[in-house]
């Protein structure tokens, strides 16, 4: 559905994109996880044919040009920055852009209602969006980008700086729109995000792939073992009778407590119950994203 | 074109959903027109009321008869005063100058026409060099009507003629034939003065001696020229130049917004975005118009001349300041870097142009530079059609340069447009 092959974007002296390569199937949400400036913007941008390559091509739908009327017309991007007319209503604002897509009648006003109601805007789709909350606008921000319902959505960091509230109103959507079979390319900077959303994540840095695949193998490939921490009911007894149990050569005991790293945190579990101590508490804390870019790059997603 | 259509509706709500805006865009050019017409509603005449210092050293009766004259002519307002007090309001800017009357002002032909030993000096600002020459002109006729009074009092006249014949007496550089020529004539105007009955001396002598007659350059006016005729091109000219730049910063918010990008983004050419801009500017100066042209034609009464050679005016006009409008947005990357470029290069222009200062004050070099605004252009063609009397030939001219710059604006505008998006 969307292929990107050997994409190249150098700004003067600044390399953005080198060698960017992926392919994203019909219905799978990609991500796009990176720092600011790895050039995930810059990737969205090439996608949509707001930038011209330096080298490579971009393909929409077996479609070389982006620029070609009916690819457009297939395509929602939600841009980074809030891109929506501060001086109208919501409503002003999703009919005119409504318009732009070739709705009209009964059908833009059904679209109209249904994308209200889809951000929660609904009570207040006459009011001016400058007096909106920032968490509002990013909302309607994104359903103006809905609103004909288009087959490929390009979201760029569409949660920049939203309360809590909205940003699960805008996951609550994207959801949505996964289930209706959409296919969707997310960047983000918010590890959480790619893993609850993306099928698929490619680690972006300094406009390289580093990797891509799915969550749970990018976490087993590069996110290093998973940390256990289990107090017992009563003083272990011996820390030889736990370690047969435990591949972590460093395990650390402390009285009741036992610490220890592990690839495969659920096997290790079922083998410490095995052992037949009785636990009082249980901690674990599996490798995440976060470790994944940690362990790749060497620095943490927002440093 | 329904495209375009939807985008310069969504202008026009942008642009009436800012009470600014509408002042700057609609409001001011009628203020203008108010302003300006009240001040040139003395057009034709000058200055009115040039404030002057009048120093009467003379003291004669044909200095007081001179005073009268300047006092009765309404270009001019007099205070008198003393000679350091005068030139001191002089160099305080609070009079245009100051007349002084010397002594000796009022002792005939002598002492009027000698340019060896001038009788009235002129103290004049510095600042206010056309006021001067303009006042220059008042005294010289004011001068000649004060003589003319004097030339049917025959008294006056016999002395002033018994000097010219002792003068003559005296003239040792003139040879004897010549010498008797001239006391030939005087002598024969003596006893013009002594012998000529009372009517026909005063068919002769009487009346005004600086008198001009006005010629109408106009071909078919019928009614008169009202000073809001005048200015109405020039606010007019306003309007759009508000326009330009509310609709130059408008794109720019839209780039620096991201709202440009969305268009982009959209089944949407680049042509459909610009023209959509270039529709709602156009539509909206159309709009400036309609206000101007109902407001002049219902309150003011002005006769508007030729419609259909105005309305080709107007169209060549709009056209080429919408073009402007699209070179000025690539001036800058932000709004407030356009908005300050645009007014710098707008203001000249119009400065240029005469959409402050009518063309006729300014000076040769500054006239010469006028070509290059198309200010000028613009108000030479709605000039032409509202009271110029331009025929249709006449107005290609200011059309086609109009026309000429606004393609070349908007072309130039794209291109870079363009060239910065990539």
């Amino acid at each position: 559905m969307i292929k990107a092959a050997n994409l190249k974007k150098r700004y003067g002296d600044i390399v953005a994109l080198n060698d960017v390569s992926f392919e994203v199937d019909k219905g799978e949400t990609f991500g796009l996880l990176g720092p600011n400036g790895a050039g995930k913007t810059t990737t969205i941008q090439l996608l949509c044919g707001l930038l011209k390559p330096d080298g490579g091509a971009v393909e929409l739908d077996g479609k070389r040009d982006p620029s070609l009327v009916e690819v457009r017309l297939s395509l929602g991007v939600v841009p980074q920055a809030l891109a929506i007319y501060e001086e109208l209503s919501a409503e002003e604002n999703l009919r005119f852009f409504g318009r732009i897509y070739g709705l009209s009648g009964r059908q833009l006003k059904e679209r109209l209602r249904s994308c209200l109601e889809l951000a929660g805007l609904r009570e207040r789709s006459k009011g001016r969006v400058s007096k909106y909350s920032g968490g509002m606008k990013r909302r309607l921000n994104m359903i103006c980008s809905f609103l004909h319902e288009p087959p490929i959505l390009l979201l760029d960091e569409p949660t920049v700086g939203v309360d809590p509230q909205s940003r699960n109103l805008i996951f609550d959507t994207i959801e949505d729109m996964k289930k209706q079979g959409r296919t969707i390319i997310y960047t983000t900077h918010y590890m959480e995000e790619a893993q609850r959303l993306c099928d698929r994540v490619a680690i972006l840095d300094h406009g390289r792939i580093l990797d891509m695949d799915s969550v749970e193998n990018l976490i087993v490939k590069h996110g290093g073992p998973s940390h256990i921490e289990a107090e017992f009911e009563e003083r272990l007894s011996g820390p030889d009778k736990i370690r047969p149990f435990i591949e972590d050569k460093n395990i650390q005991f402390e009285e009741t407590k036992i610490r220890f790293a592990t690839s495969q945190p659920m096997q290790s579990l079922a083998m410490l119950n095995r052992s037949g101590a009785r636990f009082r508490s249980l901690k674990v804390q599996t490798a995440n994203l976060e470790d994944v870019f940690l362990n790749l790059t060497g620095r943490r997603l927002r440093d | 074109m329904k495209k375009l259509l939807f985008l310069a509706v969504k202008d026009l709500r942008v642009l009436l959903s800012d009470k600014g805006n509408i002042f700057w865009v609609f409001g001011f050019p009628v203020l203008f027109a108010l302003f300006f017409g009240a001040i040139y509603s003395g057009a034709g005449k000058g200055p009115s009321g040039m404030k002057i210092a009048v120093v009467d050293e003379d003291k004669s009766e044909f200095s007081s008869s001179y005073i009268s004259k300047l006092e009765s002519d309404e270009a001019l307002q007099i205070v008198h005063l003393s000679r350091e007090d005068a030139i001191e309001q002089v160099r305080k800017g609070k009079v245009a100058a100051a007349v002084i009357l010397n002594k000796g002002f009022g002792e005939g032909f002598e002492a009027l026409f000698n340019s060896d030993d001038p009788r009235l000096e002129i103290a004049s600002d510095p600042s206010r060099r056309m006021e001067s020459g303009y006042l220059q002109g008042l005294l010289a006729k004011a001068q000649f009507e004060a003589l003319g009074d004097k030339f049917i009092d025959r008294k006056w006249m016999r002395e002033q003629v018994n000097l010219w014949r002792e003068d003559m007496k005296n003239a040792n550089e003139l040879d004897a034939e010549q010498a008797e020529l001239y006391l030939n004539f005087i002598d024969s105007f003596d006893t013009l003065l002594k012998d000529a009955n009372e009517e026909s001396f005063n068919l002769g002598f009487d009346g005004d001696m600086l008198n001009f007659a006005k010629l109408d350059v106009s071909r078919e006016y019928e009614g008169p020229i009202t000073p809001f005729q005048i200015t109405f091109p020039q606010v007019l000219l306003w309007g759009f130049l508000m326009c330009t730049a509310t609709f130059a910063v408008s794109i720019v918010k839209e780039r620096t917004n991201g709202t440009f990008d969305r268009l982009r983004i959209g089944p949407l050419g680049y042509a459909h975005i610009l023209g959509g801009k270039g529709l709602a500017c156009f539509l909206t100066c159309i709009f400036i118009i309609c206000i101007l042209f109902f407001g002049a034609k219902v309150i003011f009464k002005m006769p508007m001349g030729n419609l259909p050679l105005f309305i080709l005016g107007v169209l060549c006009t709009i056209l080429c300041f919408v073009g402007l409008m699209m070179f000025i947005c690539t001036l800058g990357r932000t709004e407030q870097s356009v908005g300050a470029a645009g007014w710098a290069i707008l203001m000249i222009m119009g400065m240029l142009g005469g959409a402050m200062m009518p063309l006729a004050f300014m000076p040769s070099w500054l006239r010469a530079l006028s070509h290059f605004s198309p200010v000028k252009w613009g108000i030479l063609a709605l000039e032409g059609a509202i009271w110029r009397d331009f025929r249709f030939t006449e107005m290609i001219s200011p059309c086609l340069v109009l026309l000429a710059i606004g393609i070349s604006a908007f072309s130039l505008g794209v291109f870079m447009l363009r060239r910065q998006e990539n």
